[in-house]
């Protein structure tokens, strides 16, 4: 009890001193991780999509992304330094690779799971390829795409703390600070928000995964439907 | 409307699904395709709306070969049915039957008022089905979904590719004669492949009997009925087998595919789930091996969900009968006494399939109907 009183004192006193402090690497943070995120779907939705129309090269692909993964994502900073020096870049592209893996399998996996009697329907029925992938592919896979963006976003946030180790900003820098001076109150400044931020994250994109879910789907419909007789 | 000349369909593995087909098809006439199983009559419709090329020869739709057509705008104004139903599982019902006419960029308005104009026509209250999701839907109704998807904006000629296939006999018989009545307001070209002979000779103006990518004998279901051309359309048409048929004779043609087919991993409660869609009371558990497990009964398996059990712990196992001994006298006194599906197994305990009343039914119709010549009931 002695020993727990004054920590909390401590912890208090720093949030209070600092929290501009807090604040601004917290909004560093949410940038770095959405810049990341951001490039992480611009690249891996397409070429999931792609690999699903050129499927020889789909395994040589996915297995690079599951090296980039498999490499420890400290280390993999490290290699980086040699090609974009040190800073927020290195750290971008490094979250970038590393999160890639689930976003490429679960566009892949969710477009190849679309039953191919549905695709065929739909070219007989006179849909253009690009319509089939707009209006048939990508709804159906959507709860499996969004499962994989739930976990790139996870892995995004929570590995973005290691971007403060090769010279990049966000709450990682309160995290290494604190652990150098073994102060633990800046630790717990700089692990709490990126914990608030990881859970938050991942609590929307659930949320969005339900939303879609053909459950859901079906009750806001039943909703509609009675709105409609009402009105009849 | 639809004329074939001399068309080839060679695959890129070399495999010849269809060969020098000629085949002409007048305007608002059934024709259907029948034929053994990879006979060329899915291969043969999907040329149709270029869904396949053609090897060569010719196909002409309206006068224009379809080879001039670009093929995306030639597909929209052909319907197209198919035997998994492919309603979008993402969209309502109205969104399915809708996807043509928004594809022809047609407003909001004029889509809603055919949508219900055509839930009507199948005698689906609009209000009700509007905005049902397909895993709402029985296997009938979204079959008929499914057919007036094809129908959305009124194309000339429809394709169906054994669109009845999946459904139990009793929702068949219904939707073929919905089709027919619905044919006789609508007045479609319509080119129907099917596998099933009683179907083919209730629904054709003009059956085409297909062997190995070939015509065997084409003509109204009267003149194959009475001049069946070789023993191959004999024995397609089963007319020996039918005319043989007594009480004594073995269960064999009477044999069906069960509704529901589960594992024996499968737990109670997931079954009762498939029963509920299917709209059935009993299932075959059968393994990986084809060894039949017994059949899930509803009340047995509500009893085995409550404990949160195997579907193994729900199933019959004693009400059976042996395919090489049990004669149709057998399987209609079982029935009488309990009308529920009777499995059917071979010696080495392998399920063959199940004989049930509709099943019973349907072999006195046909019997009934092809005494009388009467080719379409
Ligand atoms: N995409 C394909 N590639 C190669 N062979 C095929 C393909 N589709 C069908 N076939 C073959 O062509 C033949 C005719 O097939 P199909 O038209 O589907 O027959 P049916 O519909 O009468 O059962 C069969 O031997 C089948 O194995
Ligand atoms: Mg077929």
């Amino acid at each position: 009890m002695l020993v727990q009183k004054p920590f909390f004192e401590l912890f208090f006193s720093y949030v209070m001193r600092y929290w501009p402090r807090i604040l601004n690497l917290t909004w560093q943070h949410i940038t770095i991780s959405s810049i990341a995120l951001a490039i992480t779907l611009a690249v891996c939705i397409p070429l999931g999509i792609y690999l699903t129309k050129n499927e020889k090269l789909a395994p040589y692909v996915i297995g690079a992304a599951n090296v980039f993964q498999t490499i420890p994502s400290l280390a993999l900073l490290g290699f980086l330094i040699l090609i974009f020096g040190i800073g927020n870049d290195n750290a971008i592209c490094a979250l970038f690779l590393y999160a890639m893996l689930p976003v490429l399998q679960n566009t892949y996996a969710g477009i190849k799971s679309v039953p191919q009697h549905l695709v065929q329907a739909a070219r007989g029925m006179g849909m253009t390829e690009y319509q089939i992938l707009l209006k048939v592919q990508l709804p159906i896979a959507r709860p499996i795409l969004i499962a994989g963006i739930r976990v790139a976003t996870v892995w995004i946030i929570g590995t973005a703390t290691l971007a403060s180790a090769i010279g990049g900003g966000g709450l990682g820098r309160l995290i290494f600070s604190g652990l150098a001076s073994i102060r633990n109150e800046v630790v717990l400044a700089g692990a709490i928000p990126a914990t608030i931020l990881a859970l938050t994250a991942d609590q929307g994109l659930k949320w969005l995964q339900e939303f879609y879910s053909p459950k859901a789907r079906a009750l806001r419909h039943a909703r509609k439907t009675r709105s409609y007789d009402q009105q009849m | 409307m639809v004329l074939f000349e001399q068309v080839r369909k060679v695959y890129e593995d070399g495999t010849v699904a269809v060969d020098n087909l000629d085949l002409e098809i007048a305007k608002g006439e059934i024709a259907v395709l029948i034929g053994p199983s990879g006979c060329g009559k899915t291969t043969s419709l999907k040329m149709v709306n270029r869904l396949e090329a053609l090897t060569s020869g010719t196909i002409t739709v309206d006068g224009r070969n379809i080879n001039d057509v670009d093929p995306v705008k030639l597909r929209r104004n052909i319907g197209y049915v198919v035997q998994e139903v492919a309603l979008m599982p993402h969209m309502s019902v109205a969104e399915n039957i809708g996807t043509v006419p928004r594809l022809l960029g047609w407003d909001h308005k004029r889509i809603s008022k055919r949508v219900d104009e055509l839930l009507a026509l199948a005698k689906l209250e609009p209000g009700k089905y509007r905005y049902r999701f397909p895993e709402q839907l029985s296997g009938g109704q979204k079959q008929r979904i499914g057919v007036l998807r094809a129908l959305a904006v009124d194309p000339e000629l429809i394709l169906m590719d054994e669109p009845f296939g999946a459904l139990d006999p009793i929702s068949r018989e219904n939707l073929q004669n919905e089709l027919l009545d619905l044919q006789k307001v609508v007045k479609k070209t319509i080119i129907f492949v099917t596998h099933d002979m009683d179907e083919a000779l209730r629904m054709a103006d003009k059956v085409v009997i297909m062997r190995q990518g070939r015509i065997e004998q084409m003509g109204s279901p009267d003149e194959i009925q009475e001049n069946p051309k070789n023993d191959f359309i004999r024995g397609f048409i089963g007319e020996d087998r039918l005319a043989q048929i007594s009480p004594d004779s073995p269960v064999e043609p009477l044999i069906q595919e069960p509704l529901l087919r589960v594992k024996p991993s499968v737990s109670a409660a997931e079954v009762l789930d498939l029963m509920e869609d299917e709209g059935c009371e009993t299932a075959q558990v059968i393994d990986s091996d084809d060894r039949w497990k017994g059949m899930a009964m509803l009340g047995l398996l509500k009893r085995a969900a409550r404990k949160g059990g195997a579907v193994t712990n729900g199933v019959r196992v004693d009400r059976k009968l042996f395919s090489e001994d049990a004669t149709i006298r057998d399987a209609a006194e079982m029935l009488s006494d309990q009308d529920i599906p009777i499995p059917v197994v071979d010696e080495h305990g392998s399920f063959i399939g199940v004989v049930s009343s509709a099943g019973m039914a349907k072999l006195t119709i046909s019997r009934l109907t092809r005494k009388g010549k009467g080719g379409k009931a």
